[in-house]
């Protein structure tokens, strides 16, 4: 049984790592890095990766991405509720943009693969990046271009 | 010494063990629906995507890695600890096991549950390890102890309190992101933007959208007002005098949060419970004893059992620690002499057959049906009450309770019982 003593130590140095980590943490990106001038070390496998920035920065642009299944020369929209059918309690992924992950080169191989899988119906996919330039000055304009095929 | 108090004050660990009721319910809520097409979101058909800036290159190969017989294993694994942390079954274990799912499944594939308030979670989760504190009460491991003053344990106080300051510096930095850095919601409008972005955003169509999105002033003084009370937040909490409104305040803040927005739903799950963790635990502690001194004077159920049946004293032991405010009476049956000064219709083998509860209303159970009714005076009990009310229950429950009372003697832990006849009358 640990003595009170060492318990008490214990909790102490607990206590006071964990909170200069935190606040370490909370800091690190937007305000410790540009006073350090570069980019300080992150502790890993906890905190997110820039603090805490629930909607901290939002614009009046928006952007996405949609999903084309191509059936010999006839594209079909594919909802994106079928691409990735999730249902969580209260909230939609979809809307909370998800598909916007799939416009990264680096996972255009790995997404082809999947939609392929999900969707054999169709002979090809068409991935598109959906641009809003400004939903103030140019309210329901889309600017959309094709991202990758396959 | 003040500073001192502020970690290591011993001080009940009630509200950390309700606590954990809904950190196990909103991990479930948060993880789950992902589990169901597995096949899309996990196994080597899925497409993933992955969190290079959370884990480590090492830890993310290790865990892609995964046959998909190990995905399936580790779906198991997951949900067992996740129930066994959310009843309370060794607690501190089982919520290190299931952090450890948590951790694989986000490694494994972060589309879905990755989002910064699933850090959050994590960060309150890794609190949540450090010790079995929360498992004191509302717990499994609670009924194994069978001490009916649990509720009352006193434990350090620090991991409540750095879940508090989590919580209250979580908001102060989020007000702060939002006009320092490169946050502008004093330089722009954002809400105005958000309410004006296109149908299939993350801004819900709910009542109002349409006439906020006319009013850029209103959005941007809204706005303002966001940012001021996120960063008085943590004085309010943690001034005694605003601590109730700041919580009723942070409870309303999530609900326009969730009303209005597509956001994950930890952000309610988990934040207004978290709240509550400013509450003084003596005051509920205070509030407890308050409603079972009303109830003892009231007149309270009597429940009549066995004394000489360990296995019945203990069960009623972990009846009392289920009865929070004291509802039931324990009445052992054995030294009283004259039955029927309790009620008429009580004898000696009536209660030696069975345990019998005697409602204030003159209302006599037996056996099977004294449990049942159980489960409609004790809150705790309540979600078992339509299990035991199914049709077809009181024949299977009579069996079993029958079953047991009968062997009741067996059941003793030190087994000095072996022919089933101790202390028979």
């Amino acid at each position: 049984m640990m003595s009170t003593k060492i318990r008490n130590i214990a909790i102490s140095v607990f206590a006071a790592a964990w909170l200069i980590l935190f606040n370490y943490e909370s800091l690190r990106f937007n305000y410790l890095n540009p006073i350090a001038g570069r980019e300080l070390p992150k502790f890993k496998f906890l905190f997110p990766p820039a603090g805490w920035i629930m909607f901290y920065q939002v614009d009046e642009t928006e952007g996405t991405a949609e999903v084309y299944g191509i059936k010999g020369d006839r594209p079909e929209f594919i909802d994106p509720h079928r691409i990735f059918n999730n249902h969580w309690i209260g909230y939609d992924n979809i809307r909370r943009n998800v598909m916007v992950s799939v416009l990264y080169p680096f996972y255009a191989e790995s997404f082809c693969r999947y939609l392929k899988r999900r969707f054999p119906e169709y002979d090809k996919f068409a991935v598109m990046q959906v641009l809003y330039p400004s939903n103030i000055q140019y309210p329901g304009r889309r600017i959309m271009r094709p991202f990758y095929e396959c | 010494m003040t500073h001192h108090k502020l970690f290591l004050e011993e001080r009940p660990s009630i509200g950390l063990s309700f606590f954990r009721l809904f950190a196990a319910f909103t991990v479930g809520a948060h993880i789950i629906p992902t589990l169901l097409p597995l096949q899309d979101n996990y196994l080597s058909t899925a497409f993933k995507e992955k969190n290079p800036s959370f884990f480590t290159p090492l830890a993310l190969g290790i865990v892609e890695a995964s046959p998909d017989g190990l995905v399936i294993f580790m779906t198991v694994f997951f949900l067992v600890f996740l129930f066994f942390f959310a009843i309370g079954l060794f607690s501190q274990i089982s919520c290190i096991l299931m952090v450890l799912g948590c951790y694989y499944f986000y490694a494994l594939n972060s589309l879905h549950i990755g989002t910064l308030s699933y850090d959050i979670l994590l960060v309150t989760l890794f609190l949540m390890c450090i010790t079995g504190y929360h498992g004191d009460f509302f717990s499994v491991d609670s009924l194994r102890r069978g001490d009916p003053l649990a509720y009352k344990k006193k434990r350090p106080f620090f991991v409540q309190r750095l879940l508090q300051i989590q919580i209250a510096s979580t908001f102060f930095y989020t007000g702060l992101c939002k006009f320092t850095a490169s946050g502008n919601w004093l330089t722009a409008n954002p809400i105005y933007y958000l309410l004006n972005s296109v149908p299939e955003s993350a801004v819900k169509h709910f009542p109002g959208r349409v006439f906020f999105a006319h009013q850029p002033q209103l959005c941007y003084f809204i706005g303002i007002f966001i940012i001021l009370s996120e960063l008085s937040m943590p004085f309010l909490l943690f001034y005694r005098r605003t601590r109730y409104w700041a919580i009723a305040y942070g409870f309303l803040f999530h609900i326009m949060l969730v009303a209005t927005l597509h956001v994950p739903t930890i952000f309610f799950f988990l934040f207004p419970p978290q709240l509550l963790l400013f509450i003084n635990p003596e005051d509920i502690v205070a509030w407890i004893d308050k409603k079972r001194g009303q109830n003892a004077a009231k007149g309270r159920e009597k429940i009549i059992y066995d004394g000489h049946c360990h296995f019945c004293v203990g069960s009623i032991r972990r009846v009392q620690v289920l009865d929070l405010t004291a509802k039931l009476e324990p009445v052992n049956y054995q030294p009283i002499e004259d039955l029927s000064k309790i009620d008429a219709r009580l004898t000696r083998d009536l209660c030696h057959s069975q345990m019998q509860l005697l409602t204030k209303n003159g209302k006599l159970y037996g056996g099977f049906y004294a449990f049942r009714r159980m489960t409609l005076i004790l809150p705790l009990l309540f979600p078992l009450a339509p299990v035991m009310y199914f049709p077809g229950m009181q024949w299977i429950g009579s069996f079993i309770y029958n079953l047991i009372a009968k062997n009741r003697y067996l059941l003793h832990r030190k087994g000095t019982c072996k022919d089933n006849l101790c202390f028979r009358p």
